[in-house]
Formats: C-alpha cells, sequence, structure tokens
C-alpha cells in the first residue's frame, strides 16, 4: 500500500467509530500510520464527513445551549471564509460559526439573519421539537433548519448520545424527520448504534424508514398549532419503532438465539461424556441391570 | 509510543464487528510485517469446506491452514492437496479422530445441526494444543425473516504432569443476528404510511480459564477438554443472552424514553409537595 491507500484506509476506519470513539480509533490509527502531518491533513474530509452523518453536537459560541452539525446546517455562500465548507449556524441563537472537526470546537461566530418568510415556521417547530426531545430524551439535541430557496421545507434533526467508557460501552440515537408542506409529506430516518465493548465487541445497529401524508389539518398558516402536531406525529412514531424494536430483541433473544444453540440438549442435562466416548459401557451395562424402571 | 499490534488490536475492539474480514485486510495491507500476529489474535468467521473424500463439512480458519489449502479433520488430507501439508504425529491423530467424533455428538445435542471441527497439533516440548471449532448459521427463508450466525472458536494448551494435565483454554464467541423488516406497516396503525428497517447485532466475547484434571489414558484429554468447553459454553451463552439482549436494549431505553420524562418529573414534584403539606 502506498501513502495515499494508507490513507484512504485510515479514513475507512475512522468513518466505522462507534458512539464516542471517534479519538480512540484516530489515536489507533495515528500509532498505525505514524505520519502526523500526512494524517492531518488526509483524514481531515474523513472527520468532517463522519461529524456531519453522526449529527454532531457543538456548544454554541455566546450562549448555554448545543446544536447539531449537520449537512443541513451548513451556511450557503460564505464567500468571505477561507473554508466555506465548515462553516455551519444555530438557527435558534441566529449565530453562524466555524467547525473545528478535530477539535470539535465551534469558533468565530457571527450574527446570521434567517429567510423571513420561513422563520415563523420554523421557530414553532422548533419550540415544539425542543419540548418533545425533553419529554423524552435525557440528553437530546434537536436543530431545526429551513431550506435556503423553498420556504415550505424542514429538516428537524434529533441526536442523543450517552457514552460510558468505565462500563465499557456508548450508544447513539440519530433520528431526521423532512418536513414538506408544499408535497405534505414526512419522511423520517430512525438510526441507533450501541456498543459495548467488555471483553468484547458487541454492537447495535439499527436503521428504520418511515414516510407519511401530512393531515389535512396540518397547514402552513397555522404555524403553532400544526407544529405541535408534527411533532406528536414524531412522537407517536417513534414510540411506536421503540416498541417495535422491542419485539424484536425479543424473537431474537428467543427464538433465534435457541435456533442456533440450544441452551442445554433435550435431555436437560449435560453430557456425559465418558458415554459419549463409548467409554464406561461396561460398567453403565451393569447400573442399567440393577437398575428401577429400566427396560 | 504504544505497540503497534495493541493499537491494531485496540482498532479491532472498536470497529463493526459486521466488517471484521475486510477491516482485518485492511490492516494487513497497511502493515504487512505485523500480518501473522494480526492473523492469529483477530478471530474472524469460520469459513465451511466439504471434505472431498467423505463429502462431509469441516471448518477452516487460521489453525488447519497450511499455505493456501486446509486440512479435513475427517480424512486428514489438505485442500486443495498438499503433499508435505504439516498433520499431528500418529499418536496425537488418533486422539484428534476420537475428538472430532466426541464434539459432533456435542454438536447434534445443543446445535442440532451445523458444523464441528476438532484440531490438534503437537509441542516440542511433549505437549500439545488445539481448536475445536462449532458452527451454525440459520439462513432466512423470506426477505423479511431474521438471519443468523453462532461461531465458537476454543483454543487449548494442554501440559501433562504425570497423570494430571494442565489445561488452558481461550473461548470466543461470534454471534450475529440480522433483523430485517422490523416496524413495518400494519392495518392497525392509525397514521398510513411506508416503513421499513433493519436491526442488526453481531461481535463476539473472548473468556479464559486454566484447570487442572486428572488422566486415565489419552482419550481423558477428551473428557476433560469436552466438559471445560461444555461449562465454558454455558456460561458464555449465559453472558451472550445479558449482553446481547439486555444491556443493548437498555442503552437504547436509556436514550430515549417511551414514558414522557417531563411528566414523570411533575409527578415527583407534585409527590414532594404533598409530602411537605403532611409533614406540616
Amino acid at each position: 500500500m502506498d501513502a495515499t491507500e494508507r490513507l484512504q484506509a485510515a479514513s475507512k476506519f475512522l468513518l466505522q467509530s462507534p458512539p464516542g470513539e471517534i479519538n480512540d480509533v484516530l489515536n489507533d490509527v495515528r500509532n498505525i500510520i505514524s505520519d502526523d502531518d500526512a494524517l492531518q491533513a488526509g483524514i481531515l474530509p474523513a472527520l468532517r464527513e463522519y461529524n456531519l452523518a453522526q449529527f454532531t453536537t457543538a456548544d454554541v459560541p455566546g450562549h448555554q445551549h448545543q446544536c447539531i452539525v449537520s449537512e443541513a446546517a451548513r451556511v450557503e455562500g460564505s464567500e468571505e471564509s477561507e473554508e466555506p465548507r465548515d462553516r455551519f449556524w444555530d438557527p435558534r441563537s441566529r449565530t453562524s460559526f466555524r467547525f473545528d472537526h478535530l477539535a470539535l470546537e465551534a469558533s468565530e461566530p457571527e450574527p446570521i439573519e434567517p429567510d423571513e418568510e420561513s422563520e415563523p415556521f420554523r421557530l414553532a417547530l422548533e419550540n415544539s421539537s425542543l419540548t418533545y426531545i425533553s419529554a423524552h430524551f435525557h440528553d437530546g439535541v434537536t436543530s431545526v433548519f429551513s431550506t435556503p430557496g423553498n420556504a415550505e421545507r424542514f429538516v428537524v434533526q434529533v441526536v442523543a448520545n450517552k457514552y460510558n467508557p468505565s462500563n465499557f460501552w456508548s450508544g447513539r440515537w440519530r433520528s431526521e424527520y423532512v418536513l414538506n408542506l408544499a408535497d405534505r409529506t414526512l419522511e423520517g430516518k430512525i438510526l441507533v448504534n450501541v456498543h459495548y465493548y467488555e471483553q468484547g465487541n458487541v454492537q447495535l445497529s439499527t436503521s428504520h424508514t418511515v414516510s407519511l401524508e401530512l393531515p389535512q389539518t396540518i397547514t402552513a398558516s397555522n404555524a403553532a398549532a400544526s407544529a405541535n402536531k408534527i411533532l406528536a406525529l414524531i412522537e407517536t412514531e417513534e414510540a411506536r419503532y421503540q416498541t417495535s424494536l422491542n419485539a424484536a430483541y425479543q424473537t431474537m433473544g428467543d427464538k433465534m438465539f435457541k435456533a442456533l444453540r440450544r441452551a442445554l440438549p433435550l435431555t436437560r442435562a449435560k453430557l456425559d461424556w465418558d458415554r459419549v466416548l463409548g467409554y464406561k459401557l461396561g460398567q453403565e451395562i451393569t447400573a442399567n441391570k440393577g437398575g428401577f424402571g429400566s427396560s | 509510543m504504544t505497540d503497534l499490534v495493541d493499537s491494531m488490536l485496540d482498532l479491532m475492539r472498536r470497529l463493526p464487528p459486521t466488517h471484521v474480514e475486510e477491516n482485518v485486510s485492511a490492516l494487513v495491507g497497511m502493515c504487512p510485517d505485523y500480518a501473522d500476529d494480526l492473523l492469529g489474535s483477530v478471530d474472524q468467521p469460520l469459513k465451511v469446506m466439504v471434505d472431498r473424500d467423505t463429502g462431509k463439512e469441516y471448518l477452516a480458519c487460521d489453525y488447519n491452514r497450511d499455505g493456501e489449502s486446509y486440512r479435513s479433520p475427517w480424512s486428514n488430507e489438505y485442500d486443495p492437496p498438499l503433499d508435505d501439508g504439516t498433520v499431528p504425529s500418529a499418536k496425537l491423530r488418533k486422539l484428534e479422530v476420537t475428538a472430532n467424533d466426541a464434539f459432533d455428538t456435542y454438536r447434534e445435542m445443543y446445535y442440532e445441526g451445523g458444523v464441528s471441527s476438532v484440531f490438534l497439533w503437537d509441542f516440542e516440548d511433549g505437549g500439545f494444543a488445539g481448536v475445536v471449532l462449532l458452527k451454525k448459521s440459520l439462513s432466512p427463508t423470506s426477505a423479511t425473516e431474521p438471519s443468523g450466525s453462532w461461531d465458537s472458536i476454543h483454543v487449548f494448551e494442554v501440559a501433562e504432569r504425570g497423570r494430571q494435565a494442565h489445561y488452558k483454554l481461550t473461548s470466543t464467541i461470534m454471534l450475529s443476528i440480522v433483523n430485517r423488516g422490523v416496524a413495518q406497516s400494519t392495518k392497525e396503525d392509525t397514521v398510513e404510511g411506508k416503513r421499513d428497517g433493519e436491526v442488526s447485532l453481531s461481535g463476539s466475547m473472548t473468556r479464559q480459564t486454566e484447570q487442572d484434571h486428572t488422566l486415565q489414558d489419552q482419550n481423558s484429554h477428551v473428557t476433560n477438554i469436552g466438559r471445560m468447553i461444555e461449562d465454558m459454553e454455558i456460561k458464555m451463552r449465559n453472558l451472550l443472552q445479558e449482553v446481547y439482549f439486555g444491556k443493548t436494549r437498555d442503552v437504547v431505553f436509556d436514550l430515549r424514553s417511551l414514558e414522557d420524562l417531563e411528566k414523570a418529573r411533575r409527578q415527583r414534584e407534585l409527590q414532594k409537595e404533598l409530602v411537605g403539606l403532611i409533614k406540616r
């Protein structure tokens, strides 16, 4: 493998990092590549891709809340910036910032004005979404984005992380809903990842997609009530999904697990290894002669 | 600087078990000098081969490999054939045949299907080592049915001490279950829509044990190792059950609560208030 191929392989490893373990993976990769300069330049695209896909959260400079750094959060056409690809915004605080994909820090905050036409509905969605995540997520973060050039399309994103390295587990819940008031659709996606790694490596990976038609009561003009209804739809869908997941666990844990390997043989006793080897056949015949109820 | 092999093994403990084969081969490509260390330490899913002589299935792994060929435990022949392939001594081969028969019975009792293989190899100092492999796969009969596989790799070392033997056992179980068509739409849904989803639970766990057992003759090794592996698999099956279907599920329900947390919070506050009132 030449240097470029090595960096490509390293990038692939980074993209597979379990929740909260990107730095551990990076540390391993750094050791394996053992060329910090080449590494730093070569893996930036992978780090960026990972952060955006995983709904990495950032502390918004000058504010007390976090926002999601994702493709939908990207600031369009910021020509003055040297790295236009790494400027994102938090619609909730109307702040744009530069995001460092290695340090995972937001800097250089600047005020930014939202699109006037779509902002009332976006704001209503954001309020309902904030209420929703505080009701169902222990450490949830949500961001709601409008779409440049389309005042009837919105993206609701939710992420919740739990990292517990001292007990060797971590988990991430991501969900995203694209609302289109013109097409009257709500397209959603839920992704869950769990890693358990005490003397092993066990990973849960789930994906779920849903496509719903909007009920007639949801209209652009009635922002607050419509936003509440949309989040109620999301709440129902996510509860439904969690219940289905529980049922899937049941199937996998009972039926599948037993079909792969029984807890005990049909005889409900462990194997008689001497007998398996046909070893103490003589003894057994003697025992049977004196036994009760043996045929 | 941390040892390179440690970093590679740490990486393999973190990356998705579903991609273990491609990740190992990428690592081997990056660090060809460490290929043997890596291939000897990272367990990969077992491949099923068919014995050319008997038509019976056996398992292929690093332990019965010589170059590009794999040795069958049933015929003792390599596939593709090798003239000078490594085989156990005549005495050990006899024990290997006995062990293969015994674990074939074990496999039928616990797995009700699947494939098993036992391979033994001599140590220069007179002891020996071996590996017991068991694999069972369930393939779905329809697109929405779950699929799964169980791979057991039990590596052991034996040191004879007179009428006693010391056994060191390292067991790895790889378990993977994929459930497709989870949470699809049903007639009972109040809001109509299209839904699709997949749940994948996969990984491996490793445990070790060391024990001393008495010997009556050579076959005692099979009964001793048999009991140790049986106990280990029972223990690890319980552990897998707990981790796969208990712990990972708990983390999901810890990320998102089905119950309304705000309501629960208000309830607690109300209760506190009431307790305060009564105390007064």
